[in-house]
């Protein structure tokens, strides 16, 4: 019996030593079978020719079976090449993690270079989403609409409680139309009284902006009734401080303004959007009287847009109830249109130029951290070509080389997210440590799931950026002649390499960023050169409030503070008390029309002005010039004629160069205007804040425009803080149950004013350095490389006579002309950026040529220091062994 | 097929052939012959249905294949158990005497419907 084994060529097993051949094994494995069937058959006594057809009738059609195993080999081949794969990546990841271990001075710097700038990106964009990104947290928050009154002469009014009214029952697209307004209260009865700010809300405010009560509930359709009972919700602020998160406060009273309120309901946290949050809630509740009021705009409104209904459509719809409100109330200053603006717009909108700067500058910072990252890692490419060749001889192909390099930059860039991570935890403390109160919703930014995604998203591309190019540098050489050349690397530095180009290119960014941030830096400073209109030093400011239950008539509110100024007066250091119904910079005025005689309010429309009420010695407290006239003396009592000061501006407004003295103003005019003699005309205080031009202001004998608060101002020759306590002792003594809030010196109110743009220049401050120390190390690193690589010349131009400060100043040069091309594409940059610091700076162009020049020089001067220290060993070089080196 | 002879499910050669593997390694005509003489030529599997068995349950792991010389000095591939093929073995016997007891007392039952 011939072995069928003979048949086999023998040539087929070596084959299969080099790799697997599975058609021939799927044959090889059926053929077996067949002819042992047949041998089997064979000995049974059959003839040859019947062995072999019983033993193909026994296993069926051969061509099926083959195909069959054919497309199962072929499944088996995907799943097979899916397990190699993995294990390709894991034995690079293990190379990867082998090489970066060996080099841990690389490695450490590329990692930390890394987790800077993810780390301080991670931690901007955690305030960003915090800020303009995350959702407001209530229930419909995509539907909540900011609603406000076009005015006549453009800009928008908060709304009267009139039209809000109409607009109420007018408007079915609307699901709820919140009204609110700020109120000043008097909490007593609870340890020392407070001050606190509280909204006036309708049962609607609830429905609009709703999260459900943590205690209780929220007002109803009940609340809303004028005369309703007093009832009041808590904000978890209040709730968890003065009343020490008590489980059991629904149904107790408290007492606010001397009245007693009955507590309903707890509020969530949530709803404390910004640092400036209400304290509580009281009802709204319209009188008959409010809901006539047309002219006197005091509400807040937001509108939640029923569920299918488009935004525009509502506000059309609310558009057409205005027009004919606006027909039918001609005094009420409105245009007939409707402003209407996402709630979040709304909340944030003020601060997204500013977020969306320092959002820019940190990525700015992250491109040229990623620069030297890739300068360091194209520095290794020609350090490892020898390796790389090596591999590729060994028959590595050139995919799987950048495979495995760009494995080694994306771990380096995962090892980067990780510490960049920390560096996010300690930047987002440090952030928020300073974060001013005029950013709404930054207080309560943390590293959430987004803000990881983002950090882990940008640690990737990182990886894969700065990684691609030194992958196919390093890969994309010619074999032969490396392996030739040995471990020389023959790539110096000439323009246009990638190398120069990245330092150039880190040049630009750092002086892009320094440009900004010098720009806020003379705008801080030039806010610090500008005269407020009075003068800050020496004041001590403070909030009273007189409660209506115990001082119930205007006379015995002016005695009450006639008492507090007298008492005051009496306190040693105290060289001027005062009184103003607003103090300026902290508390804005009562804005109101104002016409000059001879106009016919309901023909005209007036000009916008402040009114304050303040006492006769205000002004001389305040050191603001008296420019015509007198102030207000102890005629002006409740009862004569009333009369007014007004300022420079207003004067200039209205009156032209002619003196007004003497003239007659109306202010808040409705249909019957109060015409008051001007007496006197004083210089202008910047009242809204040192950036804003000063507004038009006219003031009030404080007797004759009563309020139950006030501003009291101390002028002091000692340090003004000092006075604080004895100030707090002496209103004490006159009355020990008024609440005095605010006491801070007017140089503490105008940094409180300036917190904001004060957060943003620091920040950018220290991104601009950030980026700065970022492209020192990248011109150090290029220029002490391009050192080493010309120790051979520069030991034949020393052997040659070159002294050392003609070598010194060659190595000098290079690194100046590699600043230069950076500074001057980056001044062409700058001009474009700094258009978005337009409306956060002021006092300087954007493109103010001092911080242009300024900032160009101080980065070639740091050019300079970074090749210094490359162009000193330069010089150290000894010449013999230079050339014998090479 | 031929009359007398049983028609077979897909599972019920799987079970068969990891029958078959569990008392060692094995080629695939082994296996047929295992199955010829056991079942006393009962169970006509058609032989070249047996491959696209053993090379699936491969894929599932349930079996790893190995080439070898047999005692006539030939090359075969050998089939054996893995580990998992051992647990499905195990699992597939206890389901299959539960079904041929049932089965059974079905065909045996002398009782009718009431």
């Amino acid at each position: 019996m011939p072995d069928a084994a003979q048949n086999e060529p023998r040539w087929r097993r070596y084959l299969r030593f080099w790799r697997s051949d599975p058609a021939a094994d799927v044959s090889d494995e059926l053929r077996f079978h067949l002819e042992s069937r047949i041998a089997e058959n064979l000995s049974t006594g059959m003839t040859a020719d019947e062995a072999r057809r019983a033993a193909a009738e026994r296993f069926g059609d051969v061509g099926a079976v083959e195909r069959s195993l054919a497309s199962l080999t072929r499944e088996r081949e995907t799943v097979d090449r899916r397990v190699a794969w993995r294990q390709i990546i894991l034995q690079d990841l293990r190379y990867a993690v082998r090489q970066l271990a060996r080099s841990p001075g690389f490695t450490t710097v590329a990692v930390l270079t890394l987790a800077l700038g993810i780390g301080a990106n991670t931690a901007i964009f955690s305030a960003v989403y915090s800020v303009l990104l995350r959702p407001l947290p209530y229930a419909h928050a995509d539907r909540l609409v900011d609603v406000r009154e076009g005015a006549i002469g453009g800009g928008s009014m908060n709304v009267t409680a009139g039209n809000y009214d109409v607009w109420r029952h007018r408007s079915p697209q609307f699901a709820a139309l919140g009204g609110y307004q700020y109120g000043a209260y008097t909490l007593t009865g609870l340890g020392a009284p407070q001050r606190l700010l509280g909204f006036q809300a309708s049962s609607e405010y609830w429905r609009a902006l709703y999260i459900p009560p943590l205690l209780g509930r929220y007002f109803g359709a009940a609340e809303d009734q004028a005369g309703a009972p007093n009832v009041v919700v808590l904000s978890y602020a209040l709730w968890s401080s003065t009343f020490a998160s008590d489980p059991h406060i629904v149904g107790r009273p408290i007492t606010l303004n001397g009245n007693a309120y009955t507590v309903i309901g707890v509020a969530p946290a949530a709803y404390a959007l910004t640092a400036t949050a209400p304290a509580f809630w009281v009802p709204l509740a319209l009188t008959p009287q409010q809901r006539a009021e047309h002219a006197d705009h005091e509400l807040a409104v937001v509108g939640l847009v029923r569920d299918g209904v488009a935004i525009p459509d509502a506000v059309r719809e609310l558009s057409a109830v205005q027009r004919e409100l606006a027909r039918d109330y001609p005094h009420g200053e409105i245009d007939g249109t409707i402003v209407a603006r996402p709630l979040r717009d709304s909340v944030v909108g003020a601060v997204r130029p500013l977020m969306l700067v320092l959002f820019g500058a940190v990525g700015l910072v992250l491109l040229i951290a990623c620069g030297n990252v890739m300068n360091l890692l194209l520095a290794r490419a020609a350090v490892r070509r020898k390796e790389v060749a090596i591999r590729s001889a060994l028959g590595a192909g050139r995919a799987r080389l950048v495979a495995q390099l760009l494995i080694e930059s994306v771990l380096l860039a995962g090892l980067g997210g990780v510490v960049g991570i920390g560096v996010a935890v300690l930047g987002l403390r440090a952030l928020l440590r300073v974060s001013p109160a005029g950013v709404p919703r930054l207080f309560d930014a943390t590293l959430n799931a987004p803000v990881l995604v983002f950090a882990a998203v940008v640690a990737l591309a990182c990886g894969i950026i700065f990684g691609v190019w030194p992958a196919l540098r390093a890969t994309g050489v010619d074999l032969q002649q490396t392996l030739r050349e040995g471990s020389r690397d023959a790539s110096l530095v000439v323009p246009g390499s990638m190398r120069t180009v990245l330092v150039v290119a880190e040049v630009s960014l750092a002086l892009v960023l320094l440009v900004g941030a010098g720009l806020l830096v003379r705008s801080a400073v030039a806010l610090q050169r500008v005269s407020p209109g009075f003068d800050p030093h020496g004041l001590l400011v403070a909030r009273i409030a007189l409660p209506e239950s115990r001082y119930p008539t205007d006379s015995s509110v002016t005695a009450g503070f006639q008492r507090i100024v007298e008492a005051v007066q009496s306190v040693p250091g105290a060289a001027s008390v005062s009184l103003v119904s607003r103090i300026p910079i902290d508390a804005l005025g009562m804005d109101c029309m104002t016409w000059r005689e001879g106009m016919n309010p309901n023909d005209v429309s007036g000009v916008d002005a402040n009114a304050r009420g303040a006492t006769g010695n205000y002004f001389a407290t305040m050191r603001t010039p008296l420019l015509r006239g007198r102030t207000f003396d102890a005629a002006d009592v409740p009862g004569a004629p009333v009369v007014v000061v007004i300022n420079q501006s207003l004067a200039h407004r209205l009156f032209g160069d002619t003196n007004p003295i003497g003239r007659h103003i109306a202010q808040c005019a409705g249909s019957a205007p109060k015409w008051r003699e001007i007496v006197g005309v004083v210089g202008d205080m910047r009242a809204r804040g040192l950036g804003q031009l000063p507004p038009n202001e006219v003031y009030y004998p404080i007797a004759q425009l009563v309020r139950s608060d006030a501003g009291l101002v101390v002028r002091t020759t000692l340090p003004p803080a000092s006075l604080a306590p004895a100030v707090r002792r002496a209103v004490a003594g006159v009355d020990p149950e008024l609440p005095v809030s605010g006491v801070s010196t007017m140089d503490e109110v105008i940094a409180r004013s300036m917190a904001t743009p004060h957060f943003t220049t620091t920040l950018l401050v220290l991104l601009g350095l950030t980026g700065l120390a970022l492209a020192a190390v990248g011109i150090y690193g290029i220029i002490a490389y391009f050192v080493s690589q010309r120790a051979h010349e520069i030991g034949v131009r020393m052997a040659l006579g070159a002294s050392r400060r003609g070598v010194s100043f060659m190595v000098l040069r290079q690194g100046l002309a590699l600043a230069g091309a950076g500074v001057a594409i980056g001044l062409v940059a700058s001009a474009a950026a700094t258009r978005a610091l337009a409306g956060l700076i002021y006092g300087v162009s954007t493109r103010d040529p001092v911080t242009f020049a300024g900032v160009a020089g101080v980065l070639l001067v740091v050019a300079a220091l970074a090749s210094l220290v490359p162009a000193h060993r330069a010089t150290r070089l000894d010449p013999l062994e230079a050339l014998r080196g090479g | 097929m031929e009359p007398g002879s049983v028609a077979l499910l897909q599972g019920t050669l799987d079970v068969i052939v990891l029958k078959t593997l569990s008392w060692g390694p094995m080629h695939g005509f082994g296996i047929a012959r295992w199955i010829q003489q056991t079942t006393d030529d009962a169970l006509r599997v058609e032989e070249g249905s047996l491959y696209p068995a053993l090379y699936r349950m491969e894929n599932r792991g349930w079996v790893r294949s190995q080439w070898r010389m047999t005692d006539n000095n030939r090359r075969a591939k050998y089939y054996s158990l893995t580990a998992s093929g051992r647990r499905q073995l195990e699992a597939q016997c206890s389901s299959w005497s539960a079904f041929s007891l049932a089965m059974s007392r079905i065909m045996d039952a002398t009782r009718q419907p009431a």
